[in-house]
Parts: structure tokens; C-alpha cells; sequence
């Protein structure tokens, strides 16, 4: 397009193109100024590498602090589908008054499910399991009350506790328990990791913008020169600033492979001390790492800050550097 | 082809560049353009190149009135000129290639048809050797050559020199005007910004004198109105 001169031809628009080769040509000539932009990057090594690790190590937090939530969200979760109400009976209760309970118990509405345990098979399982032994056949009297587990239908802590207020007041229960306290602190535990989790990432997303801005700001102001040059022949803004939304957007990209990096090694390190606090609950428990879906996120969320961190930069600084010519 | 009506500039703080200056450049003319440093001749040709814009008065390209060009199509009335600086203005770590080429690119050239236009062009100024070279590798004249070159480059039907001769010897000169006026002979209009008196009076061209930002003669003999 010429203003000066109507018809003048101009560019390569004035070569007849097809729409698919104009389409073609629009991507080819993307990918080139991306790899161009590489290998600007290529070419300082040593600032881009401070920027991806900045980039980096402040990713690292959020990514971990999620990983985090996400583990004690499968402990909370194991527990809570387990949830039972532990009836400890009166120690004379007999027989026949168990049947009784049994009976009531398994015709009440909320409950799913009644298990009881005799007091001499629980002594057997508590001299099996608890490595005491012999130390215990030396106690004459069985000190252990019979038991009845108490599965409710509803496992969510609310209801949980309501079916446990009404079941403390049965005539034969001495006590009933339901081991909910530290699954509740639990919750609140992990509900607040979270918030902490998205404060720091909200924080240490706004500092990435901030690195990435001013990584490119001084890429910007140290082409100063050329840009002045490239106005001077004619260069709009737009394809001036394109190789610097390149640049930044590689830096989200390699900032966010070095988190993930850094992610694993992380868990790697920690995988053996996590193992022998587990083994010590007899719990389960596997350590899940990063998901394939977590990583596309990450990655995302990275090219996205570095976009976005190099757009707020080329505004600015661009449209400033005039031409000074002559 | 490019005209100026009562064209003045004054910056801030009252100093005044250019003082009613008018004059018509016909398509197809070379002209000269002189005086002594500080006398308004930079500052007219950036008002022609949009680097700056008249305080009061018009200035026209073909008929357009560059008061009504905003600015986010500045950057396509650059590349209707061909603008040739004195300090050069090359980019030092690119080859000539990529120096010569760099129109082209921002307009979206690549492949074979753009190495046909640079090897032209480069053909033109006689440095057709030099491709690979990187600019700090050549003497000031062939540096000035490639500045010529990326000015010509997409063929722009106006051309402005900002003192193209500035450090040169007047052999070298004398070839840099003569690859001006072999782009003259083919229809280009040429616009040359100098204070080389002696190189001006070679050259016999219709000469635009300016003195305290005022146009103070306009054609053949300008030289002792100028003293």
C-alpha cells in the first residue's frame, strides 16, 4: 500500500499471491522470526539465562505449594470415605443386649453398615498387631470393651457427627467416637495452604511480568540504534515489537520447563523422607507428581507471563524510540 | 512533486529552523539543497520524512498533504522515500545484505525475489562483492554506497541525501553524485542536502539556499547570495 503514490507498486503484496500461499507464507514467515528470536537469545546467553532462572525458581513455589494441596487432598479424601463411628459398650452389657443393639443399629436409616467386635477376638488382634505379646497374657481380666464399628451412609463430616450425637445416647454405649477432629483440621489445613498457594502465585506471577518486562525493556534500549533505524526506513511498530513478543514468549517457555525441571528434582529429593513418614502411618500414600495436564498448564501459564510481561514492555518502550534521523 | 507553502518550524523555546520557506521540486528534477550548518537544512528534510511536522505551513508529496498522513501510516510514507543519511545509519552487526534488504523485509519480501532486488541494487553502487561483508569491514564511501543502495532499494520515486559527501574525498564524491545522477536519468526525483560549495558548482543543478531558515535563493548561481 503506497499513500504517496496511488498504483504505486509496493512490497510484496504487489506480487500475486494465492490465499493459500499468503496463509502459507503468514505462518512461514511467523516461524522464522521466532527462531529468529531464538537465536537472538542464543546470542546473550548470559542475561536470558538469568531470566529463565528467575523465571524458574519463582514458578517453583506455586507449582510446589500446589503439589502440596493436591497430595493432602488425597490423604483428606482416603480418610474421609472411611469415616466410621466407633461404639465402645458398657462392660456388662450381655449378649443378648448386643443382639438388641446390633438389631436397632442396622434398622436405623443413616447407618450403612454395623461390624462388632467381641472383646476377646479385639484383645487377640490388639496382642497380634501391637507387638506387646506376651506382656499381655499376664493381664487376668480382658480390659477391652466390646466394640461395634458403625459405617454411616452419609460420609461427610456434618452428618457424620449428627449420626454420633444420636448414637451416644443409645443405652448400652459407653462411648462413641468418631475420629473426625483431625480430619476437620485436616480440611482447614489444606484450605489454607491453598489460599496461601494462590496469594504467592498471584505475587510471584506479577514478578515474572515484572522480570520479563524489564528483561525486554533493556533488549529494547539496547537495539535503541537499530529500531531507529528500522522506523527511519519505514518499519511499522507492530513488526518492530513482534521479535521482542517473540523473545519474551521463549522466556515464559524455557522458565517454564526449568519449574518443571526443578519440580522433579524436588520430589525425587524429597521421595525418600516422604516414604519413611508414610511407612511409619502404614499408610498407602503415593506421592503424586505432576500431571501431564499440570505441565501443559504450566507451560500455558509460563509463555502466557512471558507474553504478556513483553507486550507491556514493547508498549512502552517502543513507541517512544523515535526516529531521529538525518 | 514535492512542494512547500509558507512552511516554518520553530521549536521550543522560540528558536525558529525554518521561516516561511516555499518551493516546488518537480517529478523528475534534481535539486541541491544548501547553506551553512544550523541553516534549516536538516530540519527540512525531516519535515519531509515525517520525522518532524511544520509548526504552520503545508508540505506536499505528489499532491498529499503530509498534515493529514496520522501517524501509525507514517511508517508507509517512509517507504515511498528513499532517505540516505550521512552518519549512514547502517545496522553494524548485519551484512550488506541484510542492510540492503531490510526495506524489503518490512515489506514483506523473502526468497529469490528479494536477493534479485538487493544484488541490484548493490550492482548499482558497484558493490556487488561486498554482499557478505559486514558495514565496519568497508570504507566510509562504501559504506555510503550501501546507505544508497538501501535507500533505492524498492525503488522510491523520491530520493533525499542528507549531506552524502559529508567525510569523503572528492574523487569518491564525485562517484557517490554521479550514482545520484544515474538514478536522476530514470525518473527519479532527487533531493541532496550539502554545504560541498565547490562540489555543487561541478555539478551545475538547480540549488535551494538557506540561510537562517529562510530560503534566501532558488537556482543556478546561488553561491555569493549565500556569503
Amino acid at each position: 500500500m503506497s499513500i504517496l503514490f496511488q498504483g504505486r507498486a509496493t512490497g510484496a503484496t504487489a506480487v500475486k499471491q494465492s490465499l493459500w500461499s499468503k496463509f502459507v507464507m503468514f505462518w512461514v514467515h511467523h516461524i522464522r522470526q521466532a527462531l529468529a528470536s531464538l537465536g537472538e537469545i542464543w546470542l546473550t546467553p548470559a542475561s536470558s539465562l538469568l531470566t529463565v532462572a528467575v523465571l524458574g525458581v519463582s514458578l517453583t513455589l506455586p507449582v510446589t505449594l500446589h503439589l502440596m494441596v493436591k497430595n493432602l487432598q488425597q490423604v483428606s479424601t482416603s480418610v474421609d470415605q472411611a469415616a466410621q463411628i466407633s461404639l465402645f459398650l458398657k462392660a456388662d452389657t450381655n449378649e443378648t443386649q448386643i443382639a438388641e443393639l446390633i438389631a436397632l443399629l442396622q434398622a436405623n436409616p443413616e447407618v450403612a453398615d454395623v461390624q462388632f467386635i467381641d472383646k476377646s477376638q479385639a484383645l487377640a488382634e490388639f496382642t497380634a498387631e501391637s507387638g506387646f505379646g506376651d506382656a499381655l497374657s499376664y493381664i487376668e481380666d480382658n480390659p477391652l470393651p466390646h466394640v461395634m464399628l458403625v459405617s454411616p451412609k452419609n460420609t461427610s463430616s456434618v452428618a457424620a457427627s449428627a449420626l454420633l450425637n444420636q448414637l451416644q445416647q443409645e443405652r448400652y454405649v459407653e462411648l462413641a467416637k468418631l475420629d473426625i477432629g483431625w480430619l476437620e483440621r485436616l480440611d482447614a489445613i489444606v484450605s489454607l495452604v491453598r489460599q496461601v498457594a494462590i496469594a504467592v502465585a498471584l505475587l510471584l506471577m506479577v514478578a515474572v511480568l515484572l522480570v520479563v518486562g524489564n528483561t525486554i525493556r533493556l533488549m529494547i534500549l539496547n537495539k535503541k540504534d537499530e529500531i531507529e533505524v528500522m522506523k527511519l526506513v519505514g518499519a511499522t511498530n507492530s513488526y518492530i515489537q513482534r521479535p521482542f513478543l517473540y523473545t519474551g514468549i521463549w522466556l515464559g517457555f524455557f522458565g517454564g520447563v526449568l519449574t518443571f525441571l526443578i519440580e522433579e528434582v524436588l520430589l525425587w529429593w524429597l521421595k525418600h523422607a516422604i516414604a519413611s513418614v508414610t511407612q511409619l502411618y502404614e499408610s498407602t500414600f503415593t506421592l503424586q507428581p505432576l500431571s501431564l495436564s499440570e505441565l501443559g498448564y504450566l507451560l500455558l501459564v509460563a509463555v502466557g507471563l512471558g507474553f504478556v510481561g513483553s507486550f507491556l514492555a514493547v508498549r512502552r518502550n517502543i513507541s517512544q524510540i523515535e526516529a531521529t534521523g538525518l | 512533486m514535492l512542494r512547500f507553502e509558507q512552511v516554518t518550524k520553530s521549536y521550543s523555546g522560540g528558536f525558529v529552523a525554518l521561516d516561511r520557506v516555499s518551493f516546488h521540486l518537480e517529478k523528475g528534477e534534481m535539486a541541491f539543497l544548501t547553506g551553512h550548518s544550523g541553516a534549516g537544512k536538516s530540519t527540512l528534510l525531516k519535515l519531509i520524512s515525517l520525522i518532524e511536522r511544520p509548526s504552520t505551513g503545508k508540505v506536499f508529496i505528489n499532491g498529499v498533504d503530509l498534515s493529514r498522513v496520522n501517524k501509525g501510516q507514517v511508517p508507509y510514507v517512509r517507504r515511498d522515500i528513499g532517505m540516505i543519511f550521512q552518519n549512514h545509519k547502517l545496522l553494524m552487526n548485519h551484512s550488506v545484505f541484510d542492510n540492503v534488504a531490510l526495506p524489503l523485509v518490512i515489506e514483506g519480501f523473502s526468497g529469490k525475489d528479494m536477493t534479485k532486488r538487493v544484488h541490484a541494487a548493490l550492482d548499482k553502487v558497484g558493490l556487488l562483492d561486498k554482499v557478505r561483508c559486514l558495514p565496519h569491514t568497508l570504507s566510509g564511501g562504501e559504506q555510503q554506497r550501501v546507505g544508497i543502495a538501501r535507500a533505492v532499494v524498492n525503488r522510491p520515486p523520491l530520493l533525499l541525501a542528507d549531506e552524502p559527501t559529508g567525510n569523503l574525498d572528492p574523487d569518491l564524491s564525485k562517484d557517490i553524485m554521479n550514482v545520484f545522477e544515474a538514478f536522476n536519468q530514470v525518473g527519479v526525483s532527487v533531493l541532496i542536502a550539502s554545504h560541498d560549495l565547490s562540489l555543487l558548482a561541478r555539478m551545475r543543478y538547480r540549488t535551494l539556499t538557506l540561510k537562517n531558515g529562510r530560503m534566501i535563493n532558488d537556482g543556478l548561481t546561488s553561491f555569493g547570495a549565500d556569503e
